[in-house]
């Protein structure tokens, strides 16, 4: 009985482990494509006014 | 019932809150609030010893940048090698924990070289950094790195991992590699500004 308890609360503790990690991840991804490109898109910008 | 819920579901409630709150630390005006109160630091920090010897003498300066600069490039080396060996890039013919074991030390021994030698040089500097937008944003990369590395991916690593879930494994080495990159990206651009 006990053992059982073990077992289901060892997959309870990964899968809130996997889901943390899932919604930081995603956040991470999100933030660094949304960042690096507004910081090319500026340095484009910056060329273009430059060069033409 | 909540009461199972919010105990099962601890990390994932206590990261989503952590995100939350950064979100409105930044963008919500409360770090525009506390930002003026903090002058007085930064100033005062350039009157302590590291403040006094990282202005006078170039050399210690230039000597401790080294250091800062090689621990970096550790720290850069074991994230590489750790996320690469998870994403099946780099190292396959080792198993992926003691990839990830031996790396980690290398990992906290680099990282508290890298605080120690950062907080001399930006005592040297601390009038200067104040004013530059990246050095904050390098200090929130720095934090929420340190973060996901210790509560989120550390975590998550010490399973056996073939038996999570393989885009939520890749994700998180995708993830400490960019954070990491933007850790060393922004403090490089902080010595490039002002």
């Amino acid at each position: 009985m006990s053992e059982n308890t073990t077992v289901k609360d060892d997959e309870t503790k990964k899968n809130d482990d996997q889901t943390a990690a899932l919604i930081v991840a995603q956040t991470f991804i999100a933030f660094s494509a949304i960042y690096w490109f507004l910081q090319i898109e500026s340095v484009r910008e910056l060329l273009q006014l430059a060069y033409g | 019932m909540p009461v199972s819920f919010f105990s099962a579901y601890s990390r994932t409630i206590a990261a989503s809150a952590v995100i939350v709150l950064s979100i409105w630390v930044f963008y919500g005006g409360l770090s525009a609030a506390v930002y003026p109160g903090l002058l007085g630091f930064f100033e005062w920090s350039e009157t302590t010893w590291f403040g006094v010897i990282g202005k006078t003498w170039g050399a210690a300066f230039a000597f401790i940048e080294a250091i800062h600069l090689i621990a970096l490039a550790v720290l850069g080396g074991s994230i590489i090698a750790s996320d690469g060996r998870v994403l099946g890039l780099v190292l396959t013919d080792v198993s992926a924990r003691t990839v990830i074991d031996r790396t980690h030390t290398l990992f906290a021994w680099s990282l508290a070289v890298l605080l120690f030698t950062g907080v001399f040089m930006a005592c040297g500097v601390a009038t200067k950094i104040y004013y530059l937008q990246v050095f904050w944003f390098k200090m929130l990369a720095l934090g929420a790195g340190m973060l996901f590395h210790y509560f989120i991916r550390k975590p998550l690593y010490q399973y056996d991992l073939s038996e999570l879930n393989p885009v939520v494994v890749k994700m998180t080495a995708v993830s400490s590699l960019l954070v990491w990159f933007l850790v060393a990206a922004a403090g490089r651009w902080i010595g490039y500004s002002g």
